[in-house]
């Protein structure tokens, strides 16, 4: 497992936001996140074609009320910016109709060690 | 799901298109459809590794798409209709208009289900099938692209 994501992982689990790695059993009730792996160099191949090694993850996070939104996403992007300089970007911001959850999603992607 | 994979700085095919000339948007054309298609393709075979589980409602877990999600998304994965802006052609891959699928008897957006499965919600693990193919797909799309205006340049004897 990459080092970075490792750092990535205990970044945002010293924050106020309960994160878990790629599921919650039983999610909390409130804000919390998820962070995931999603993939990484070795898996990066298409037709038979040699890419980079680089690795890419996601940072989830849900919360139901609107104003806390602004904190939220500076927390995490403080994190971001921190462990994968500027190689990470707000891949999407949605409202679960179901849930009344609010869901913004990151992504960052790593090259072997440095920035993207 | 926003995925953007642009073709910049690429002097080789930029050169090769202006010894086109006039066939040099043809040209460009017709490299960036065969390289959507490869994109497509490499997407589309991510589908098949997504883990799926009978639907069942789950208040506070996360649950995996049912195989009725899965087999929606399948198969409706396409490529935009061309834009072309003066010496830009551009296009994009994705389930934009693919539109509605019955789905365990309700009719869904097939774009929504797709972005469930790949974004994940907070009662659905995420899956990045198209990020994943996305990244997987570029440098084979790219590939593909320079090989089809090498074909219409070995045409014209210009090589």
């Amino acid at each position: 497992m990459p080092s970075e994501y490792e750092a990535l992982v205990a970044a945002l689990k010293l924050t106020d936001i309960p994160f878990a790695e790629y599921a919650w059993k039983n999610r909390p009730e409130g804000t919390y996140g998820v962070v995931s792996l999603d993939f990484e160099s070795g898996q990066l191949e298409g037709d038979g074609l040699k890419q980079d090694r680089s690795w890419e993850a996601s940072v989830d996070v849900f919360f139901s009320r609107l104003s806390e939104r602004e904190d939220l996403i500076s927390t995490v992007e403080e994190i971001l910016t921190e462990i994968c300089g500027d190689s990470w970007e707000l891949n999407s911001s949605t409202y679960e109709n179901a849930t009344g959850l609010f869901h913004v999603e990151w992504t960052c992607q790593v090259m072997d060690g440095g920035d993207a | 799901m926003p995925i953007t994979a642009k073709v910049e700085g690429m002097e080789e095919i930029s050169e090769m298109l202006t010894r086109l000339e006039e066939d040099g948007p043809k040209a460009a054309a017709a490299g960036l459809y065969d390289g959507a298609g490869i994109m497509a393709k490499t997407i589309e075979s991510g589908i098949d590794g997504i883990k799926t589980a009978p639907f069942k409602y789950t208040k506070f877990g996360t649950r995996l798409p049912s195989p009725e999600e899965v087999g929606a998304i399948r198969g409706a994965i396409g490529i935009a209709k061309f834009d072309k802006n003066g010496a830009e052609v551009n296009t994009s891959v994705g389930f934009a208009n693919a539109g509605y699928a019955d789905v365990a008897g309700r009719q869904k957006a097939i774009a929504l289900v797709a972005n469930s499965i790949n974004s994940g919600t907070s009662f659905m693990q995420k899956q990045p099938f198209f990020r994943r193919g996305a990244s997987a797909g570029a440098k084979a799309a790219e590939a593909a692209i320079i090989k089809t205006i090498e074909q219409r340049l070995d045409e014209k004897n210009l090589k």
